[in-house]
């Protein structure tokens, strides 16, 4: 999906903010059946969630790699679910090298993140295994497995509820670079390379990309090793540019690799969309922690307003419907 | 200590059948979803929002059987949801399930902290079904319905018109369309019927196997319950061995977390290795519902 014409941006935008709109009533339905002020808690979680931008912008940066993650495969018409075990894999990963310094730790971890992507692929390529439910089995089993590792080698020996620290060497300006640069290399990969072609005639069809002569195999594995590379290195970067530690039930790192989905479908598979999503997504984050705070409400109402947001946006259809008959005239094709 | 390796054994086969019941009815439902030719990957949320309603009602009429019945009310309520979704409005399954499970975790958890002021667990139910004893084991009368329903399923998709024009939904909706078949209705219907035996497979796993609600409480089951439906080839009867392998490394990771003293975490991911290395080695290809997560436009 290229930026491509004005009109096609402008019905997707419209899609997405009504997308939005859906996302708020949902969560304002949910808040209201639990018994919370509804406009007061979302106002919150709004107001609050996007006053730091220094804050906003580094805890963007690895829900980016994340969707990245999700976004690349998905163009090759793979649905890479494993970004949530992939980033868990390079986190722990970079986390456990880091006596020998950032330099390797944090492209060991990407490296990681990749060699799970792979075995994803390869199950898939060689013994027909659907991804979705092998990415499945990978989280929870690289879940309790990070867990294991912290607790037994990572262990902080003064705060035992987390792991070692280790030193924040990506300062705010790198890791905004990391966020920027990423979806860009991503895009240009993706519509300026031949392997990017590769991977869109993939997803396209798979009749098309015999045609086309393209190996379905060779791409499967080839998108999923750099989903798996780009959330590996969103763990790390997690670690080494924003918590410094993770904590012994992985809640600093729970539930990215989902986030990064969600991001990747608001922005409707378009790389340099992923940027604002992921803006977008990480203020909502901070906000229901804010809200949790002042409101006992669970900051897991940001799932329920993403989860609404995703649901609305799943069926495009529905938007041709609707803006047809209310004569919006954005039919879209 | 000496332990009896064959008593060990034993326990664990008959253990195995209360853990499998979740992930077999659930399993069921999405044989019947995707034999119409849907797919529904919101199984872990239909497990997650059953076994949370069930919990609620459980807890505050004191009665087992209406917790059930809400949790399948729930599962029939999201099943027909997302039937409306994929057939009507054209929905990407795949990605409306995910939507779905990420709405149902938020939801739950959002219920758990406002309800019971708590973010792990609800208190415990108390109140469970009475079992029934089987060669001196207690067996939970779900667990043998679930294993007859599987049966029924079979049935019902082999042998009768009913399941011929699920099928055929699935397989060629044209076609069935030319044989009378509103391909639309009966998609609806399944993933309608799958919802409500997810429902009571997320019911049974809060009431009869856990006790309580806790955060995340189906722990990927709904997608060990996917794998299932490739490992059985679609078929029900087949579906009733791959649940119980599933059981059976569940209460064997349960067993080993007693035992194997740091290293808890290890044993618990034992179903996840598992169940990958199942669907690895018994990975049929070929068999799926030709038309499997198609959208069906009339002309």
């Amino acid at each position: 999906m290229r930026l491509g014409s004005l009109e096609n941006l402008r019905s997707q935008l419209l899609e997405v903010t009504l997308a939005l709109v859906v996302g708020f009533v949902g969560g304002a339905i949910a808040l209201t059946a639990f018994g919370h002020n509804a406009l007061e808690n979302i106002q919150v979680m709004i107001s609050y969630g996007f006053r730091d931008l220094g804050y906003l912008l580094l805890k963007s940066a690895p829900i980016v790699l994340a969707a990245l993650a999700f976004l690349v495969p998905l163009k090759a018409g793979l649905f890479n679910i494993g970004g949530e075990g992939q980033l868990y894999a390079g986190a722990i990963t970079a986390l456990l090298l880091s006596k020998v310094g950032f330099y390797l730790a944090i492209p060991a971890g990407a490296l990681a993140g990749l060699l799970v992507g792979v075995a994803i692929g390869l199950l898939r390529v060689v013994r027909g295994v659907n991804e979705v439910v092998s990415s499945i089995m990978f989280n929870l089993t690289l879940y309790y497995l990070s867990m294991f590792a912290i607790q037994r080698y990572l262990l902080d020996p003064v705060y035992t509820h987390q792991s070692i620290r280790v030193d924040r060497v990506l300062s705010l300006p790198e890791v905004v670079a990391v966020m920027l640069l990423f979806p860009l290399a991503v895009y240009l990969l993706l519509y300026n390379t031949e392997l990017g072609y590769r991977i869109r005639v993939a997803g396209s069809s798979s009749r098309v990309a015999r045609y086309a002569g393209v190996n379905l195999n060779i791409v499967t594995i080839q998108s999923m090793a750099m989903g798996g590379f780009l959330a590996g290195l969103g763990g790390a970067i997690q670690v080494y540019g924003v918590t410094s530690v993770v904590d012994t039930t992985l809640s600093s790192l729970y539930g990215l690799g989902f986030l990064g989905i969600g991001v990747a479908l608001i922005a409707r598979g378009n790389p340099l969309a992923v940027i604002p999503a992921a803006i977008l997504v990480s203020g909502l984050l901070i906000g229901s922690h804010w809200m949790e705070l002042r409101g006992r409400v669970a900051p897991e109402l940001a799932d329920v307003v993403i989860g609404v947001v995703i649901l609305a946006l799943s069926a495009p259809y529905a938007y041709r419907v609707l803006t047809s008959r209310m004569g919006w005239g954005v039919g879209g094709g | 200590m000496v332990v009896d390796s064959y008593d060990i054994l034993l326990y664990l086969a008959f253990a195995s059948i209360t853990y499998m019941t979740p992930v077999l009815l659930a399993s069921l439902g999405e044989i019947i979803v995707e034999r119409s030719g849907v797919v529904n990957i919101g199984v872990e949320g239909l497990l997650l929002a059953s076994a949370f309603a069930a919990t609620l009602v459980a807890i505050v009429t004191g009665n087992p059987l209406l917790g059930f019945a809400s949790g399948a009310l729930v599962g029939l309520l999201a099943g027909l949801i997302h039937g409306v979704l994929a057939v009507y409005l054209r929905a990407d399954q795949i990605i409306a399930g995910l939507a779905f499970n990420m709405v149902a975790y938020g939801l739950t958890v959002m219920g758990l902290v406002s309800i019971w002021k708590h973010h792990g667990a609800s208190p415990r139910v108390g109140v469970s079904l009475e079992e029934i004893e089987v060669a001196g084991y207690y067996v939970n009368p779900v667990s043998l319905a679930s294993i007859a329903l599987a049966i029924l399923a079979w049935y019902t998709l082999t042998k009768t018109r009913v399941g011929l024009a699920l099928r055929a939904c699935g397989e060629d909706p044209r076609a069935a369309e030319a044989m009378g078949v509103d391909v639309s209705r009966y998609r609806v219907a399944a993933t309608s019927i799958g919802g409500l035996l997810a429902g009571i497979g997320g019911a049974f796993l809060a009431l009869e196997v856990v006790g309580q609600f806790t955060r995340g409480i189906s722990a990927g089951r709904g997608f060990i319950a996917l794998a299932n439906v490739a490992f059985s080839g679609w078929n029900p009867l087949l579906a009733v061995p791959g649940a119980y392998i599933f059981g059976f490394l569940e209460a064997l990771s349960i067993y080993m977390q007693q035992w194997a003293l740091g290293y808890e975490y290890v044993a618990r991911t034992l179903p996840y290795i598992g169940t990958l290395l199942v669907v690895t080695v018994f990975a049929w290809k070929a068999i799926v519902p030709r038309s499997l997560a198609k959208p069906y436009v009339k002309e």
